[in-house]
């Protein structure tokens, strides 16, 4: 009988415990309209002037609404989706969410985000144009689709060259209205490569989103989906740019094989010395050539490169709400102000990337020929969203397969078909966990 | 305490006496449980929830339905290369771990077990890794390894041993052995204290006797030391190896697990799984699997040397 009683008692405080734990969460939402509310921002920015940026605007925003107080919260893009799993299963997620397209798309089939469906000013929605939107919509898991989180700053690839190296090898200046084409590049490179120094160092460290957005310069897009289920797919469009690349690394030998290791700004210090003339990057990049590079070096933003077309494959990145925001609304209105076009047109200065604003983009800070930006913006033309955004699973086939796969492809240790091979059937076995 | 119980049940043990046991038990009962209470919440409760998710589909999301799947759970983790190739890499690191840092950790003990001058600092010394939480030796020995501004490659350039810098945490083929170095230098307090203090339990007349009878140092060391030492080194062996084959912090702040999963411990898998894809269910059959292997493997070690040492 005892130990009957010492059991009951034991159970209900674990119950007690269980409900206090769980009632803790639901009671902050009883007092919605009682005092200012506070929000949570979680802001990736790392860039000096991009985390300037952005705590001023929240400053400002903070001064004229005192009844809706922004947190700023640092977070870093190394963990942070490690980061957010975790808060979102425990219920208590930051309210307004800085990441990126890539990872919206599987936390908004699991219901982690809210749908900004109807919910955003006029003004906002038609000051960034659709194939940006397009980035941020995506399934709800439940058979539905819906707009997962504003996109406000998008990055091309460019190519950063030394100008004096291009002067001396009289090569043609491209401009965006007359691109350079792959076959002329790699031309250009070869010609450039004397002297022990190299055409161009294509730093390959992170392979797969460059090379899947490049991929679609020749329409090649990685992926066919069938309803919600995605399989990969490695045919001759695909091929076109694996194959220059490799045949600039070890045919042409016109790129610097040693690079290939490199994360993107590592090759930075070759390329003020002189040992590569080109160097394939995001437009961000400009930033740290502008801080870094000797006095006296001139060097010039050379629009993306044409095959069939000029497409790229782009992601944004992206201020969502957390569908257990307890204030979703203030939420949504922060977000609003956060992104208006005047606002856009400082964030994308602070971290060197191009605003979705239609109107930031004519903001004379970004159409000046200082520092390239003119050609960045006008690259922003040619950004279409990236086929494997709506590819359930990509992250898993991304740093399983495709990684080791295309890095031992550049390292010559695989051929084509090789990496073909591995990509369509290793790949097509972790997509099919997600398509179940 | 059954001892006890048992002697003075003993003058009693009559018709009453089974029932005087059970309101015994029952009191014992009724005096644990204050202890039994966090243990059962905070320890036992997580451990079946994470047993009892091994067995269902459990994924991460707010409209996730989770079901019970029964074993197939197993079944996929079985047919899995990548969890293969993890729970290699997880086996290779395990044991060079365990046993180079036994190695390094006894002659290290063995230095110190003699008397040099500024014994006590130096012992004091050694103890200072042990004093480091792992995520902060990570940062360290990432700073030790960086490729440009590590010391590491700046030392090995100076003395003229390399020509170029190598990326050590990076490189496919060095990664693994680079991490296990760090794992090696982390551990090694712990084991030295513990082989110091076995050493310093031998008796002294063991080794006068050998001198007498004319053995060499080496002979010494093999025929007294390690005999003497046996159940210390089963112990702390045993325990290395399953703190090594569990570590996590350390190697994540390291690699991540790269590159390209060269790096992937069976730890950083399971947390892959689980935090970065959703698959809570699975990631729980990954971290019950392992407790099975790790049980299995100590069983099988510590039996026979209890057998040997019997």
């Amino acid at each position: 009988m005892r130990t009957r009683t010492a059991l009951a008692v034991a159970a209900a405080t674990m119950a007690a415990l269980t409900a206090g734990c769980s009632s803790g969460g639901g009671a902050g939402g009883g007092d919605q309209a009682a005092g200012p509310v506070s929000l949570k921002f979680l802001s990736l920015a790392w860039q000096k002037e991009s985390i300037a940026a952005n705590k001023q605007l929240v400053d400002e925003w903070n001064k004229a609404n005192p009844t809706t107080k922004v947190e700023y919260v640092q977070g870093s893009w190394d963990n942070v989706n490690d980061q957010l799993v975790t808060s979102f299963e425990g219920g208590d997620p930051p309210d307004v969410i800085h990441d990126d397209s890539p990872a919206l798309a599987g936390f908004a089939s699991r219901g982690y985000l809210m749908d900004l469906t109807g919910k955003l000013p006029a003004d906002l929605k038609s000051d960034i144009p659709q194939p940006a939107w397009d980035t941020v919509t995506f399934a709800d898991g439940k058979g539905g689709q819906g707009v997962y989180g504003v996109p406000f700053l998008q990055e091309s690839q460019v190519i950063i060259a030394n100008k004096k190296l291009l002067d001396a090898a009289k090569v043609r200046i491209p401009t965006p209205d007359s691109p350079w084409t792959w076959d002329e590049y790699a031309e250009i490179s070869k010609k450039l490569t004397k002297d022990g120094a190299f055409g161009v160092a294509w730093p390959l460290k992170s392979p797969v989103n460059k090379v899947l957005n490049l991929g679609l310069n020749f329409g090649g897009t990685f992926f066919t989906t069938d309803g919600t289920k995605a399989t990969v797919k490695v045919g001759p469009e695909e091929r076109e740019v694996l194959q220059r690349i490799h045949d600039q690394l070890y045919k042409d030998k016109s790129a610097d094989p040693s690079a290939l290791g490199m994360g993107t700004a590592d090759p930075l210090p070759g390329f003020y010395a002189g040992k590569y003339a080109m160097l394939p990057a995001g437009v961000y990049l400009r930033q740290q050539v502008v801080e870094q590079a000797p006095p006296g070096f001139e060097w010039i933003t050379i629009p993306p490169l044409k095959g069939t077309t000029s497409e790229q494959g782009a992601t944004s990145q992206t201020l969502s709400v957390a569908a257990d925001s307890k204030y979703p609304d203030q939420a949504t209105k922060f977000i609003s102000f956060f992104l208006n076009s005047t606002n856009q047109a400082k964030l994308a200065k602070g971290d060197w990337l191009l605003p979705t604003s239609v109107k930031a983009a004519s903001d004379p800070s970004m159409t000046t020929t200082e520092n390239g930006w003119d050609v960045a913006t006008a690259s922003a033309k040619d950004l279409v969203v990236a086929p494997y955004l709506r590819v359930n699973g990509f992250d898993e086939w991304k740093s399983k397969v495709a990684t080791p796969t295309l890095q031992q492809y550049f390292a010559n240790k695989i051929t084509l078909d090789q990496a073909a091979e591995t990509l369509v059937t290793e790949g097509d076995k972790v997509l099919e966990r997600y398509n179940k | 305490m059954t001892l006890t119980a048992d002697r003075t049940r003993k003058p009693a043990a009559d018709h009453r006496g089974a029932g005087k046991r059970s309101r015994q038990g029952r009191e014992t009962f009724v005096l644990m449980l204050p202890a039994l209470v966090p243990v059962l919440i905070f320890s036992v409760g997580p451990l079946l929830y994470g047993i009892f998710l091994a067995f269902t589909d459990a994924r991460s999301g707010r409209n996730a339905v989770t079901s019970f799947v029964g074993l197939s759970n197993f079944g996929d983790l079985m047919t899995d290369a990548d969890f293969w190739a993890s729970f290699r890499i997880g086996l290779i690191w395990a044991v060079s771990v365990t046993v180079l840092q036994f190695l390094a950790s006894l002659g290290l003990a063995l230095l110190l077990n003699e008397d040099l001058r500024f014994r006590s600092f130096t012992r004091v010394l050694v103890l200072v890794p042990w004093a480091m939480p792992p995520v902060v030796i990570g940062l360290m020995w990432r700073l030790v390894y960086h490729p440009n501004a590590g010391i590491l490659n700046s030392v090995l350039t100076d003395v003229g041993l390399l020509d170029h810098n190598i990326d050590w945490l990076n490189d496919f083929s060095i990664a693994l052995p680079a991490v296990i170095v760090v794992g090696i230098w982390t551990g090694m307090p712990q084991t030295t204290v513990v082989l110091l203090a076995g050493l310093q339990g031998v008796p002294k007349e063991l080794y006068e006797a050998g001198h007498m009878d004319g053995a060499s140092t080496f002979r010494r060391f093999w025929s007294i030391t390690l005999p003497q030492l046996r159940p210390v080194i089963v112990t702390i062996t045993s325990l290395d190896f399953v703190w090594n084959i569990n570590q996590f912090g350390l190697v994540y702040v390291l690699t991540q697990g790269g590159p390209g999963g060269q790096t992937r411990l069976p730890m950083l898998f399971a947390y892959e799984e689980a935090f970065r894809y959703g698959f809570f269910g699975y990631a729980a059959t990954l971290g019950v699997a392992f407790v099975i292997v790790v049980l299995a493997v100590l069983g099988l070690y510590i039996w026979r040397q209890m057998r040997e040492a019997n």
